[in-house]
């Protein structure tokens, strides 16, 4: 399976964000998303989840059903901070949730077996949505993701404000399910991409650029790409 | 698309009775009776349940049969010889009205959020049964209520009456398709387009006060309107059915406010009340050349501002000038009032206090201060130093009051002017009048800013927590209303009124810098 971005363009006014990008994704592997704060790393998620309006370019899915344009529902976007129904109970949410998608739910397994999956206790799945931590509901995020099993996931900075404990809970998560999904990791943190994903992709100078992690591992490498991020602020 | 409904309808079932549920959990006695184990009982949820929906049905029909009296009340009052063709002359221009501004189509409110975005229900499902909910609610409703007011009340036809009924649900139907038009074309909602809105709105308003002059569009043409508006509203049925892309519409919509960048669905709802305008980031630098220090934090605080600060006042101040207008009208025009409006401005200007009570914007200048500018600044301890908060206090107090004046000298110039109209005036009555509303509007303004700086209402998650807040409020509002009734002529009232506000800021400048630096913080 591939995700083909083709010319993609995205201005903000008179602003340019994104330019003429052209990239691929492919299936089995963690992209790590990296590039300077404001320089478009949401607007590009933006653009592929079509939140707006897109400038000019084409996305599409290559998987076992051929080359098709990329739907939404191929996408599952799990946000930096988790936007939940707060006054539904954690298990009232998955169960709604699992009713309206049932039909299209390969596998669906029993309620609990989900809570297992994410390590939520009995105890915790009766209590409203608003009264859950910032980690519990990053894990139901990330649940109706794992149930709703988009082809592409997109995770805009999602571990940078959970605790050490949940950040590895959700790493081990997102390794689990690197198999049969594209996944793009969005973050600003050098250390966190290296140590979680398979390819870097840097955003600098309104493009996109994959860089084989293997061969940035030594530190003269990690310089390159802190200069080629400095480079693009400073343009 | 029937299960599409049936699911959302479930899902703000268990959202209201859990939402009742959490209220009930933090009442003094009840929380210490109910544990977590409260969402999972099935009774409770269920008696919970059918007592909110009696309610909201309730709800519902009063606010109908509310707007529907109110304008039969008018009639009756203004037209008693013309009750039923005054009645569907204003009728009719509000459902003209309402056409425009009241889509529920391209609204993007938390509840269509959870359920497209968040439960990824099929977008054209919900909305071809969103579309068809309204449709059904607003028939049965209307319907009733004007069987109750129409039928029986103002005797019209059972066909008219149907008539009426038809052509509010298209206008409703045909509101929904233009609203979806002008969007596509132009990529805004047209009513974010704050003067077009007003234009239009005071251009249709403006029309339900004809029968003043008096000026009554004919039933006949009404019907003959209906007509057209029913066919059109076929049409626009058939157009919107059609609709296949409703879920990428509402994303776009959605991100132009910013609902993906967000931090939290929390924080996006609170950035609708406190966004600042694009066109108030860039401030005129002469605005800025002489300020220093607070002056200058202030002042760009305000110029950032300055469309949410002035929005709300210069609305309040445009109602305000369309109800004086009315009130000199029916001062000129029937005597019994005029005789009424003379007593209140001549021996009962006390009753103004509780009208400036609700006029004064002092809550929403507090809160844009909290949510833009407190909830960042109160993290240092620096801002929180005595003679930091008192030099900050006084310059927003100017700020606050400047604000204020806006619907206070709508108030006092259109007091006024009801006075010039009365038999017996003076000069020194018009003065002291105008200073007495001014007075107020001081009073208030200082009154919003040390509950806001002594009770800071809000935690750090911008959510209004403190009752001590909220129960300040609701003692100045009872205090006020108590007050309306005392007879006292408005040459003391406004001695009094600038005694009290004298003190008033004297008694908050000690206060704010003596108990604000504990009071004033993040909770």
């Amino acid at each position: 399976m591939k995700l083909e971005v083709i010319e993609l363009s995205k201005s903000y006014g008179k602003k340019e964000v994104l330019k003429d990008v052209n990239i691929t994704f492919e299936e089995g592997k963690i992209y790590g998303l990296l590039g300077r704060n404001g320089a478009g790393k949401t607007t590009f998620f933006n653009c592929l989840n079509r939140d707006v309006f897109v400038d000019e370019g084409r996305f599409y899915l290559d998987d076992e059903f051929g080359r098709n344009p990329l739907q939404t529902h191929d996408i599952g976007y799990i946000l930096a901070t988790p936007v939940v129904p707060e006054f539904l109970t954690g298990r009232e949410f998955i169960q709604f949730f699992i009713d309206i998608n049932k039909e299209r739910i390969k596998d669906l397994k029993d309620v609990d077996y989900y809570f297992n999956l994410v390590q939520l206790k009995k105890e915790d799945q009766n209590i409203l949505l608003k009264d859950y931590s910032h980690g519990m509901k990053n894990k139901i995020q990330i649940l109706i993701h794992i149930i709703a099993n988009p082809k592409v996931i997109l995770l805009d900075e999602p571990l940078t404000s959970l605790d050490i404990i949940v950040q590895e809970e959700m790493k081990s998560l997102l390794k689990k399910m690197k198999k049969d999904h594209i996944i793009i990791f969005s973050t600003h943190i050098l250390e966190l991409a290296m140590d979680l994903c398979d390819e870097l992709v840097i955003l600098s100078h309104k493009k996109l650029e994959i860089m084989d992690k293997n061969s940035i591992s030594s530190k003269k490498q990690k310089d390159h790409i802190i200069q080629v991020l400095k480079d693009d602020k400073n343009d | 698309m029937i299960k599409c409904l049936y699911q959302t309808i479930k899902i703000d079932y268990y959202y209201s009775v859990n939402s009742f549920l959490y209220v009930l959990k933090k009442l003094p006695i009840l929380r210490d009776l109910f544990t977590n184990d409260i969402y999972q009982g099935k009774w409770i949820k269920n008696i919970t349940g059918v007592f909110g929906v009696i309610l909201s049905l309730l709800r519902a029909i009063c606010f109908k049969l509310l707007y529907y009296f109110v304008i039969y009340a008018i009639c009756t009052k203004f037209f008693p010889k013309n009750v039923a063709s005054s009645f569907t002359h204003i009728y009719f221009f509000l459902t003209i009205l309402g056409l425009f501004i009241n889509n529920k189509l391209l609204n993007t409110g938390k509840k269509k959020y959870f359920s497209l975005i968040v439960f990824q229900m099929d977008g054209t499902k919900f909305f071809r049964a969103s579309l068809l909910w309204n449709i059904f609610t607003n028939i049965l409703l209307n319907s009733l209520v004007m069987y109750i007011i129409g039928y029986s009340l103002l005797k019209l036809s059972i066909v008219s009456c149907i008539f009426l009924v038809l052509f509010t649900i298209s206008c409703r139907i045909v509101g929904e398709k233009l609203n979806i038009m002008f969007y596509r074309k132009y990529h805004y909602i047209w009513y974010s387009n704050t003067t077009i809105y007003f234009m239009i709105v005071g251009l249709l308003f403006g029309c339900c006060f004809t029968p003043f002059i008096p000026f009554m569009i004919p039933f006949e043409i009404i019907e003959i309107i209906s007509l057209f508006m029913i066919i059109m509203a076929i049409f626009s049925l058939i157009s919107l059915f059609q609709i296949d892309d409703y879920f990428y519409l509402y994303k776009q919509i959605q991100s132009h406010v910013n609902m993906m960048s967000s931090k939290n669905e929390d924080d996006y709802l609170r950035q609708i009340m406190v966004d600042v305008k694009e066109k108030d980031i860039k401030i005129d630098e002469k605005i800025l050349e002489q300020k220093k220090g607070y002056d200058l934090f202030n002042t760009i605080f305000f110029q950032r501002h300055r469309e949410i600060l002035m929005t709300s006042a210069k609305k309040y101040a445009f109602v305000l000038v369309a109800l004086y207008v009315c009130l000199i009208y029916v001062s000129i025009h029937y005597s019994n009032y005029h005789n009424m409006i003379d007593q209140v401005l001549h021996y009962k200007l006390a009753f103004f206090i509780i009208i400036m009570f609700f006029i004064n914007r002092g809550s929403i200048i507090t809160r844009a201060m909290f949510f833009n500018c407190d909830h960042a600044m109160l993290q240092y301890n620096f801002y929180r130093e005595p003679d930091v908060m008192l030099g900050l206090f006084k310059k927003r107090l100017v700020t606050v009051f400047f604000v204020n004046l806006i619907p206070a000298c709508v108030v006092g110039l259109g007091n006024s002017i009801l006075l010039v109209l009365s038999s017996n005036w003076t000069i020194l009555e018009i003065v002291t009048t105008f200073l007495f509303i001014l007075s107020l509007s001081a009073f208030f303004s200082v009154h919003y800013l040390v509950i806001y700086y002594l009770l800071q209402p809000y935690n750090i998650q911008m959510e209004m927590k403190k009752i001590g807040y909220s129960i300040a409020t609701i003692v100045t509002y009872v205090i006020s209303f108590s007050l309306k009734d005392l007879v006292l002529s408005s040459f003391v009232l406004s001695i009094y009124g600038v005694v009290l506000v004298g003190i008033y800021i004297a008694l908050g400048l000690w206060l704010v810098y003596k108990i604000a630096p504990i009071t004033f913080k993040l909770n």
